[in-house]
């Protein structure tokens, strides 16, 4: 009966044991899938913008300085890697369409055209879809980032290999611009 | 409260309701056995036997069911490029898989989802509601449906019927075997009639109160779901603006059955019903003013 009793709290103990190393390997999991969908849905953008650049170049042929940015910034954030850089060019990316948009609205034949409105269309859910992804992948960093600090998960952190994860934070200077506040 | 403690208390309580379920099957069985001694115990298993095999085929079918039962029609992404497009934002948020997508020709705005996991999601939306509402209205619309099949609704409100079911029957039951049974089979055991009169009272009431539990449950989760649907867009103010256009709106979807009245994010039902006891959503205007308490936060 003793070793009976023995045996199960034992066996308890080892269920708890996997349960805590398969929540943090699952947990990391899901955060490397979100990082995943972040890529898919940066690529898509890039993917567009050509055309899209394009599209504006035949009505808007002296805007030059604009498209350069649009490129350039393009170029990096299909090179970056580190959740920092792809954060960092993505940022700029999302800046230099902007851009890209305001020249637009000074050209109403460009801002009537099909061709031009459903690539816009497109560009608008797949800023979208990046947005969501990025939510995703941060409510997912939060989650396994808290299971890396917190009781019981803890302790089973160095075992399975998992740290904390880097949050994906884009620096949009619109958002730095704080409203100045005048007496 | 923000959305992640409106999450956490609606589970929390759904827990509750759930145990309360639990304890109300134990309450019948014990005044069964009170009532008729130990000889009938045999038939609470064939009793929760029924309820299961009648549940889970609607459960594990639900997708093809409840297609059937609502006149539903499932569509493609080139059907309806746009609509299909904000799901696919709605499940990238939520990291769901794309559900099935129908359309159930209908003026009166409403939306629903079932299914009995995420694999095998279906949501659809009446004609109506497509017309009536703007982006981000239809993306809060979308969002609650999703959040359902994230919070596997379908087993939930399963789980619940299967209980008030078993309690049905197992209460039907007794209650013939009183009266053409004669009464208790061995006297020796339990001769207390305080005890006989409350297990009778149980006997009688149970089903009531099964409902009722069922009802609370299906009314946490209707809130349950409107919080997880702003942790998906963290847009309340979408969410809300849709239920302002139901709560304007008085047309009716026309239902095949009411059976599954429950499912839509607007009950068919509710405006006829009893009471608030016995509904399966909580009062709109109640769900607006959480939606609106969320905004005031951001």
């Amino acid at each position: 009966m003793k070793t009976i009793v023995v045996l199960g709290v034992i066996a308890l103990i080892v269920l708890f044991f996997i349960a805590q190393y398969n929540r943090l390997i699952r947990l990391n999991i899901s955060v490397n899938e979100a990082w995943a969908q972040i890529e898919v849905q940066l690529k898509r953008r890039a993917d567009l913008i050509p055309n899209l650049v394009e599209s504006v170049k035949g009505y808007a042929k002296h805007e030059q300085s604009t498209f350069d940015a649009v490129v350039t910034a393009r170029a990096k954030a299909t090179s970056a890697s580190s959740v920092a850089d792809v954060a960092a060019a993505d940022g700029m990316l999302t800046q230099a369409l902007r851009g890209l948009l305001a020249v637009a609205e000074a050209y109403p034949d460009l801002k009537a055209s099909a061709n031009f409105l459903s690539l816009q269309d497109e560009l608008a859910t797949t800023e979208n879809k990046v947005a969501f992804s990025r939510q995703f992948y941060n409510d997912n960093v939060r989650s396994l980032n808290t299971a890396v600090k917190t009781v019981p998960t803890n302790f089973f952190a160095g075992i399975a290999k998992v740290t904390e994860r880097e949050f994906y934070e884009v620096e949009d200077p619109q958002d730095r611009n704080a409203p100045k506040v005048t007496f | 409260m923000n959305f992640r403690t409106q999450q956490a208390a609606n589970k929390r309580k759904t827990i509750g309701l759930l145990v309360g379920m639990a304890v109300l099957v134990w309450l019948v069985v014990y005044a069964a056995l009170t009532y008729f001694g130990t000889s009938t115990a045999g038939i609470v298993p064939i009793a929760v036997g029924i309820a299961l095999i009648s549940v889970w085929g609607s459960y594990y079918g639900a997708d093809k069911l409840v297609i059937t039962m609502t006149g539903a029609k499932l569509i493609q992404e080139s059907d309806n490029p746009k609509l299909f497009a904000l799901i696919q934002e709605v499940t990238i948020a939520s990291g769901l898989p794309m559900p099935k997508v129908a359309i159930v020709v209908d003026s009166a705005p409403n939306a629903f989802a079932t299914g009995r996991n995420p694999e095998h999601a279906l949501i659809a939306f009446t004609t109506g509601i497509l017309d009536a509402m703007d982006r981000d209205q239809l993306q809060g619309v979308i969002a609650h449906e999703l959040a359902h099949v994230a919070n596997r609704d379908t087993l939930v409100s399963a789980v619940a019927a299967t209980t008030a079911g078993a309690i049905a029957i197992l209460s039907d039951m007794m209650t013939r075997m009183m009266f053409f049974g004669g009464g208790r089979r061995d006297r020796g055991n339990n001769g207390n009639p305080i005890m006989l009169l409350v297990s009778l009272l149980i006997l009688i009431l149970a089903p009531l109160a099964a409902i009722l539990l069922k009802s609370a449950i299906s009314r946490k989760r209707e809130s349950l779901a409107d919080a997880t649907a702003v942790a998906f867009t963290r847009n309340p103010a979408g969410l809300r603006s849709a239920l302002e256009v139901l709560e304007r709106d008085s047309t009716v979807v026309q239902q095949k059955s009411t059976s599954v009245a429950h499912i839509w994010i607007e009950s068919p039902l509710d405006g006829k019903a009893v009471s608030r006891l016995f509904s399966t959503h909580p009062p709109i205007a109640e769900r607006i003013a959480v939606l609106k308490a969320m905004e005031s936060l951001n």
